[in-house]
């Protein structure tokens, strides 16, 4: 038991540019700490009391099922598929990847992270460079600890036939747990690929885990990848993750994240759109109560000409929780005829909920058109009445109003498996 | 012998790479009416954009005589000032600029540059007034921002509108009837008929034939693949209604 | 203070557009250089101040020593040293004028040139009272006499300490306390001059009032600080100009508006703002930051902010809205224009705390040459703001391609029944629009000026007629060189 930061003894210790990249994220973070009140990035989401907590590693890999006997864990840590649609699904277990074997297609490539890199020249060049770990503290965590993970190659011109699934499954345990995954998710020119993302836990609901997550998503020119993912995980969590992409000409990054649970969440996601008509489509929703706070955070990056990027965010916010939205769109000087936006729209459900909502434009360029929208609110009386007057009990009203309301932004995902599977997490529990 | 107004000699044009107009002439008198009639995407708005010298659209050879001077070297402000006047199929919005400050600015413009005095506001009040009243344009209209949240027909007025008041020598007509009822082009073509006279021309360019039922060309250009391929009299127009442009249009 | 010639120090190409760009030439009773406790009691002491009010301000000194100077904002400008500045500097004269008789001619000279013919407004029976602030100390309060009949207030702060210390002492600070930020404490301490004013219940003012700023000698810091009091079921309409003379080194403005509204009072606050911004190269140029707060503290209170910004080399200013009585409504309506260097960070904060409160904010930015501009809004409903309605538009305008337009609003809700609505957009003008114009025969930079001005004109039209003339005229200067 510690601190977040610990000193264990990693696999590849031997291998100087990897150890050398850990002791960069140690040094940063040890250097910046967790972000303080006062960290204009970290405003309305404040990890504090972090730093009270003891926390777990596990660096051993292998997999040691710590579930209680209501474990449900023969569905997922057996070979079955856990996802409701035809996927090639990959299993984290605790944050430990299960080896199974895939039939995968011709030119798609998936291993563990430390496989690929012992074996794999090419993600030297990919591991640690889609971001600045000075800007992130905890993606320099999650640097430190540089081990778990996959690395996804997707060869020129393949489009593989079914979503690449990853799946973690957390199991209840009493002592608190952090891991840290690091997934390197490269598409060469012109590939195509689906990747779903899925955070899920079974046991006791009040399980303290820390999931330190960091995906470094590399998109080349022409390629296209659809990034789904679903953030459910236990009411007592801490659920961190970054995703840093980075898209070539042409190239095409759609996204879209679905936060049901934890205590304290964020999925930051920060695109660089760095080359000519390069694009993104980055939504989310987020459907909480209890005590949460969770929070999405967009960073798009127009470093081109005629890059376009729209963001549709959309939250229900109940109980006590907290929905966080906060985006920004920057456009680069000469990075003209691009087109940026952005609209965030929540809904309160309870006097003591909280929205906090902060869209940014930082815009360099004249020949560009930017706009961001916000609104909250709470549901339109008027419609409930109308429902109750027609028969419809006032809970089963509301349900069915929460659940339009986030309708919208959900069937803007472009698969119909998916779309139909986020609908259904995103309902009323 | 007539007085030309406009000459285009062999003129190719071309927009974001894309050669649109290829070896057109036509040479267009004082007092004349023409039609270019012609196909969808044949190129007849790039015609008038060129006309007109709107930026993105280049003129690779060829030579525009404007009232005997070269039109190619003048800025678009110069060529509205000189007296060209371009009605404009989809005029774009200003936001915030009532039509009347926005017209005192443009009429002002013109007259300094024809050494006329420039007319005070309240001149200028009364001669907007009294061609708005002709063209059943409200005072209420005049006092909105320029063409927003304007119907198309009333578009298509305050565009009249500004011609009656401008004076141009020589107007273009961009599809003008396109978005119209039937009142509302019959409005238009009485206001356009009413500025014309001996020292003008026109040049009406349009799809369908049924605006020069109300404005009556003197010559009819059949205008496909960049450049004219028939002319004819008024006449030509009814016979296009009935044969259409196929036979104009080469095989792909 | 060494004599100097009746012209612009600087004539160049730019700096002659500048057109307030004079210094006057009149001897001025000039405190020494730098800031330390013996200089605030100088102040206090040449304005012969009460004891509480002097100790107010040593409170805020000894708070100010343990301040940084703010650095969130999105603006890079030279360290300011505090010490090299004259905190006091007043227009030799051998006693407080009585009337404009016995003001220096060569200052009622200046105001002139300012477009502030104090006399002649005076002989036309006037519409405007005016107050107008020459470096640190209030100059003259025209149609005093006037406003008295009526038992408004309107005089100088000084006097205002002098003749209504209840008034002063019960409400200076109540808004912007001393601990507030960095520039509001420094103010709380050094403040030497502005303006005040109250309106007693039941009264809505005759006319407008009008302060004009002007910051004239070398080196000066100006910190004048307002102070407007509506009581219950009152009404006033303020207007604030603001000018500077042409300076090589950077002048530093730091000023505060506290105005204090109750029960179904309501207070209009016009500003434009037309501080030197500096040449083209962005040389030179005030510093103005600048804390302006209301706080609607009775029922049905309001309070409407409208403010063309052109001038200033930096501009932090952030006029807000403390909706604390019920009903009570804040609007905030501001035109920004940078140009060549000019750095702008500027926007509003409405803090909804009464129920039913609600708030409007239109902001509409122009950047132009190398500027840089920030729209910084804070919209904030407590729990307590049942009903709360805010509705924020913010557009911004590019000309140029080496400007920078940012937009950075804050919105946190904690009441359901509350509804915000915030939309912001940036663009430039549009190929389409500029030919549409010289389409007409309108030329190139009188078309960018028509659109621009069409672009403001939701906030333009807030603004009293004469004030809202002279504010497009300033809109017209700011931009001119700006279109290639």
């Amino acid at each position: 038991m510690g601190g977040l930061l610990q000193n264990i003894k990693l696999p590849g210790d031997d291998i100087p540019w990897l150890e050398g990249l850990r002791e960069k994220g140690r040094c940063v973070f040890a250097g910046k700490g967790l972000p303080t009140a006062k960290t204009e990035a970290w405003k309305y989401t404040r990890p504090r009391d972090l730093q009270a907590d003891d926390f777990v590693l596990e660096t051993t890999a292998g997999h040691e099922c710590h579930c209680g006997s209501n474990c449900d864990c023969e569905k997922t840590c057996g070979e079955g598929s856990v996802m409701p649609f035809e996927a090639y699904e990959l299993h984290f277990e605790n944050g430990k990847l299960q080896h199974e074997h895939l039939h995968l297609p011709q030119g798609v490539t998936v291993m563990p992270l430390m496989d690929a890199i012992l074996q794999n020249e090419d993600i030297r060049g990919r591991l640690g460079k889609s971001f600045d770990l000075q800007d992130y503290p905890f993606a320099a965590l999650n640097t430190a600890y540089l081990e778990e993970g996959v690395f996804i190659n997707i060869q020129e011109n393949i489009s593989p036939d079914k979503p690449l699934a990853i799946i973690n499954h957390t199991h209840a345990r009493h002592d608190n747990l952090l891991f840290n995954l690091r997934n390197v998710i490269v598409l060469e020119k012109n590939s195509r690929a689906t990747i779903v993302e899925a955070y899920i836990y079974s046991g006791a609901e009040k399980s303290r885990y820390f999931a330190n997550v960091v995906n470094e998503i590399y998109i080349g020119r022409g390629a296209e990848v659809r990034h789904y993912k679903l953030q459910n995980d236990a009411y007592k969590a801490v659920h961190i993750s970054l995703n840093a992409v980075k898209v070539k000409a042409g190239g095409n990054y759609e996204a879209f994240c679905l936060q049901r649970g934890a205590d304290l969440a964020r999925n930051e996601t920060h695109v660089v759109l760095a080359e000519e008509k390069a694009r993104a489509k980055v939504d989310a929703a987020y459907h909480i109560a209890g005590w949460a706070t969770v929070d999405t955070t967009t960073d798009i990056e127009h470093l081109a000409p005629e890059t376009t990027s729209e963001q549709l965010v959309k939250g229900v916010a109940g109980g006590n929780a907290r929905g966080v939205f906060q985006g920004k769109i920057h456009i680069a000087p000469h990075a003209v005829k691009t087109e940026g936006n952005q609209l965030h729209k929540a809904l309160l459900l309870t006097d003591e909920a909280e929205i906090d909502c902060k869209p940014e434009l930082e815009i360099f360029a004249d020949d560009v058109k930017c706009s961001h929208g916000a609104a909250s609110g709470e549901l339109d009386e008027e419609q409930l009445f109308y429902m109750r007057a027609r028969g419809i009990g006032e809970d089963e009203a509301r349900r069915i109003l929460i659940d339009a309301y986030l309708e919208d932004v959900i069937n803007r995902i472009e698969e119909p498996a998916v779309r139909d599977w986020i609908a259904e997490q995103a309902r009323q529990k | 012998m007539k007085t030309p107004i406009l000459e285009i000699e062999d003129l190719c044009a071309r927009v974001a790479d894309k050669e649109i107009i290829k070896g057109f002439s036509l040479t267009i008198n004082e007092g004349e009416v023409h039609a270019i009639m012609g196909p969808n995407g044949a190129g007849k708005s790039t015609l008038s954009y060129v006309l007109c010298g709107k930026p993105g659209y280049e003129v690779t050879s060829g030579k525009i005589l404007f009232k005997g001077k070269n039109l190619l070297r003048m800025t678009p402000e110069e060529r509205a000032r000189e007296g060209m006047f371009l009605i404009m199929q989809y005029p774009v919005d200003i936001p915030g600029v009532p039509v009347t400050t926005f017209l005192k600015h443009a009429v002002n413009a013109v007259r300094k540059h024809q050494n006329l005095p420039e007319l005070d506001t309240m001149e200028f009040i009364k001669l907007v007034r009294e061609e708005g009243k002709k063209l059943g344009i409200s005072n209420d209209m005049l006092k909105r921002p320029v063409n927003v949240g304007f119907s198309g027909g009333e578009k298509k007025r305050l565009e009249t509108l500004q011609m009656a008041i401008l004076k141009p020598r020589f107007a273009i007509l961009d599809e003008a009837d396109s978005g119209l009822d039937i009142d509302a082009m019959k409005v238009v073509a009485d206001g356009v008929n009413a500025e014309r006279n001996e020292h003008n021309a026109l040049l009406v360019i349009t799809h369908y034939q049924r605006l020069l039922n109300y404005i009556v060309p003197d010559f009819v250009h059949v205008f496909a693949d960049g450049h004219i391929v028939k002319s004819g009299g008024k006449e030509l127009a009814t016979e296009l209604e009935e044969t259409g442009y196929a036979q104009f249009v080469k095989e792909k | 203070m060494a004599k100097e010639n009746n012209k612009p120090e600087i004539i160049d190409e730019s700096g002659d557009k500048y057109k307030y760009g004079f210094v006057t030439d009149i001897a001025a009773d000039t405190a020494p250089r730098g800031l330390s406790e013996d200089i605030i009691r100088l102040i206090s002491a040449k304005k012969g101040e009460p004891e509480w009010l002097l100790e107010r301000r040593l409170k805020a000194f000894e708070f100010w020593k343990t301040m940084s100077e703010p650095s969130w904002a999105k603006l890079t400008y030279d360290k300011i040293n505090y010490q090299d500045l004259y905190y006091y500097s007043a227009p030799k004269q051998k006693a407080a004028p009585k009337s404009l008789e016995e003001v220096d001619p060569e200052l009622l000279e200046t105001y002139a040139k300012l477009g502030i013919p104090l006399k002649e407004q005076e002989a036309l029976a006037g519409v405007v009272a005016v107050d107008a602030v020459f470096d640190s100390v209030s100059v003259a309060t025209t149609y005093r006499a006037k406003l008295a009949e009526k038992g408004i207030i309107f005089c100088s702060i000084s006097e205002a300490v002098k003749n209504h210390p209840e008034l002063v002492q019960k409400y200076l600070g109540s808004v912007v306390p001393y601990t507030d930020n960095f520039f509001a404490c420094l103010n709380s301490a050094v403040f030497t001059d502005g303006s005040f004013v109250y309106i007693p219940k039941g009264v809505k003012c005759p006319m407008e009032l009008s302060t004009y700023f002007r910051i004239n000698a070398k080196n000066t810091g100006q910190f004048e600080r307002t102070l407007i009091i509506a009581d219950e079921d009152s009404y006033v309409s303020y207007l604030e100009g603001c000018t500077a003379p042409q300076r090589d080194e950077n002048q530093l403005h730091a000023a505060i508006v506290e105005i204090v509204i109750l029960k179904n009072a309501e207070v209009k606050y016009s500003t434009v703002q037309n501080w030197y911004p500096g040449d083209k190269d962005g040389k030179g140029g005030v510093y103005n930051f600048v804390t302006k707060r209301a706080a609607c503290r009775g029922e049905n209170s309001k309070v409407s902010w409208t403010q063309v910004e052109t001038g200033s080399a930096v501009t932090w200013k952030y006029p807000s809205c403390i909706l604390q009585g019920d009903n009570s409504s804040g609007e905030f309506y501001s035109v920004a224009i940078t140009n060549n260097r000019q750095q702008a960070d500027t926007g509003t904060k409405m803090i909804h705390i009464g129920k039913n409160t609600t708030s409007k904010i239109i902001s509409k930015g122009i950047s132009a040459g190398r500027s840089n501009q920030t729209y910084r809004g804070l919209v904030k409903v407590s729990p307590g703001a049942g009903n709360a309605r805010n509705y924020s538009q913010c557009d911004s305008l590019l000309i140029g391609d080496a400007c920078g337009s940012h937009t950075v609003p804050y919105i946190e809700n904690r009441n359901k029944t509350a509804r915000l609505e915030h939309e912001a957009t940036t663009s430039k003008i549009s190929d389409e629009q500029l030919f549409y114009c010289l389409q007409r025969g309108i030329g190139a930079e009188e078309a960018v000026s028509l659109i621009v001005n069409g672009f403001c004109k939701e906030v333009m039209q807030h603004l009293p007629l004469e004030f809202a003339i002279e504010a497009a005229k300033l809109i017209n200067i700011s931009l001119e060189g700006s279109v290639g």
